[in-house]
């Protein structure tokens, strides 16, 4: 494989958007990146810049009102970049299905923006630390 | 307070109420119409010192229900003013912001989601509708079409 | 090798272009340089990972961060002055390696030129100022309060830095006579640190060079959980990989230049060498001490620590190392 994508895989920098979740998701992200856990030895690192990012961690059904901004900060981050999809309200509505603030689940409005994305799910709620953490390792084994 | 004090004081307002209900021991509906809401929830929280909860709205089918929760901290006793908005066409209520602060948002909420509109409020604004969500769309109605 | 570095040492004008550009570039300049900041820059990490209690990321992790950044789409804002913006991490990543190269002539070949301590001390101003005009040319509101920060880092660590340095430079006089004390290859013949002026400016300068690489207690400008990346919020692909090179760069330098000017110099063969690399691996352990065990400070306690403790502490030490130079007095 070219020195790009080892690279990327061995180096993947996250940042986390929260798109209208309960945050239920977003603890278990935040416990994900202390030091119990240790995604560094993954070359995993928070970062608080989209422009910075490889990956960005969504939590929450997309709102109205977080859809355009979802797309904002997609459009920001730097290709190639991989969306990981964190919880059952992220990969398809979750229990929020049809509700009348839902702009869809959150692969629908990134493939508004771009339908050539790279979208990995990571199913739960919420999805345990340890499956986040084995979601995004099988998602790079495959890129 | 102690609860035999707050019933006797709560007593002092029968006039404007339509009726009581106490259902546990630490459980006091006071039921009333829209106009009288505003004293009496005046009279609980300056009179009484009660402390502002939160506040409910809710789509019966005749009429609008605006529940002001107040309590009592000291003997753990809840004490609710339930308000009747006889109109549905045009829900109409004094908001109970200009003496109790902290209701200011809970009320633009329900605004928002119920079209009750809080006469009086100070800062009446969108609150939790996206942007572009049409006007006079209320989505918690029980007749809404989304 | 050997030769080769005896007839750097000897006839320096009369090297040919090709030399020089070899030393600059490859050895040890940028290239060599590159990659034991990138190795420092992984040591750094590993030991914080082992202080926390977990394993930390494989040797290669600073490389393939690089490598993955030297990958990715430039992205520039809109109503970023364009010209500043792209030469803003350059004008840094060049006034670091001057200073390297300047830094590794001293230490090998022992030849320099005289008040090359000052011209060391003036390049290391570049990188801070480089990152203040990249993040001022962002036209982001994080990057200003990141600029503004950066800013009032660097007025207020500067003045102690350049008083530690007054110390050496006086102590130094003490030793070698009035004429050499500017020149580094005299003052890394002494050892300032073992006298009690010296100590202080020592740890003044650490603390200094703490927060001029950015680490945490003084990570202001750019931290990450306040202002979303500060300084180079703005930055990605190539451009963010030359400013992570260049902060890799400065962890080589910048404990280096405190080696040689305080701990007494850094050797080229046998002996000497193996010190040399143990006093700069011993700052460099002092350095990732203390980014592990404080926090993060405000602004202004940053302000206020470096101008009135390490600023009085600084006079202090000068009048002492004024004092032990006249009456003789080496432990001054």
């Amino acid at each position: 494989m070219g020195w790009k994508l080892w690279s990327l895989k061995k180096s993947i920098w996250v940042f986390h958007v929260n798109t209208g979740a309960c945050n239920n998701c977003d603890i278990e992200i935040v416990d994900l990146l202390t030091p119990k856990f240790d995604v560094e030895r993954f070359g995993i690192k928070l970062v608080g810049s989209p422009r910075h990012a490889d990956a960005l961690l969504v939590t929450g059904v997309g709102t109205r009102q977080a859809a355009k901004r979802l797309q904002e900060v997609y459009r920001q981050t730097s290709k190639p970049c991989v969306v990981f999809c964190m919880g059952a309200c992220a990969c398809g509505t979750g229990i929020f299905e049809g509700a009348y603030h839902v702009a869809g689940p959150v692969d629908k409005i990134i493939k508004e923006v771009d339908p050539n994305a790279i979208i990995a799910y990571v199913p739960g709620c919420p999805p345990k630390p340890e499956a986040m953490i084995s979601g995004v390792v099988k998602a790079l084994s495959v890129l | 307070m102690e609860q035999q004090e707050l019933e006797s004081r709560l007593s002092q307002m029968e006039g404007k109420l339509i009726g009581t209900q106490q259902t546990k021991n630490n459980r006091i509906f006071l039921l009333c119409e829209a106009e009288k809401c505003s004293d009496v929830c005046r009279f609980l929280f300056e009179e009484l010192s009660l402390r502002f909860v939160i506040s409910t709205g809710i789509d019966a089918d005749d009429c609008f229900e605006v529940l002001h929760h107040f309590s009592n901290d000291q003997t753990g006793c809840m004490v609710t003013v339930k308000a009747f908005i006889r109109d549905r066409t045009k829900p109409s209520i004094g908001s109970i912001t200009p003496f109790v602060p902290a209701a200011e948002w809970i009320e633009r909420e329900m605004h928002d989601v119920l079209g009750i509109d809080f006469e009086n409020h100070p800062n009446m604004r969108r609150l939790i509708l996206c942007d572009d969500w049409p006007e006079g769309v209320y989505p918690l109605r029980k007749d809404a079409k989304l | 090798m050997g030769a080769f570095l005896e007839g750097k040492g000897k006839s320096k004008e009369m090297n040919t272009p090709w030399q020089n550009l070899f030393w600059i570039l490859i050895f040890p300049g940028f290239l060599f340089t590159l990659v034991l900041g990138l190795l420092a820059s992984w040591l750094v990490r590993k030991v914080s990972a082992l202080v926390q209690w977990r394993v930390g990321p494989p040797f290669y992790q600073p490389l393939a961060d690089v490598m993955k950044l030297l990958g990715k789409e430039i992205l520039i804002p809109q109503d970023a002055c364009r010209v500043v913006f792209i030469a803003a991490p350059l004008v840094g990543l060049s006034g670091v390696l001057l200073l390297a190269v300047v830094l590794w002539q001293t230490a090998i070949t022992q030849t320099a030129f005289v008040g090359d301590i000052i011209v060391a001390i003036y390049l290391m101003v570049l990188p801070s100022l480089a990152l203040i005009l990249g993040s001022s040319a962002s036209a982001s509101p994080h990057a200003a309060i990141g600029t503004s920060r950066e800013m009032k880092l660097v007025l207020s660590y500067e003045l102690p830095m350049a008083l530690a340095f007054v110390v050496v430079i006086i102590k130094t006089a003490a030793a070698v006579g009035i004429g050499r004390q500017l020149d580094m290859a005299a003052i890394s013949q002494c050892a300032p640190v073992l006298s009690v002026s010296g100590l202080l400016a020592f740890l003044t300068a650490l603390l200094c060079i703490q927060a001029k690489l950015g680490f945490v207690p003084f990570d202001i400008a750019e931290s990450e959980t306040e202002v979303a990346g500060g300084v180079i919020i703005e930055y990605s692909g190539a451009l963010l990989a030359v400013w992570k090179i260049m902060q890799a760069m400065m962890l080589v330098v910048l404990p280096l230049f405190l080696v040689m000017v305080f701990l007494g110099g850094f050797g080229t063969t046998g002996w000497p060498l193996a010190w040399g690399v143990g006093k700069y691996v011993l700052v460099l352990v002092l350095i990732i001490l203390i980014k592990n065990t404080n926090p993060r400070v405000r602004i202004d306690q940053a302000m206020r620590f470096f101008w009135f403790y390490c600023g009085t502490a600084m006079v202090a030490a000068v009048i002492l190392a004024t004092l032990g130079s006249c009456y003789g007095i080496d432990w001054l």
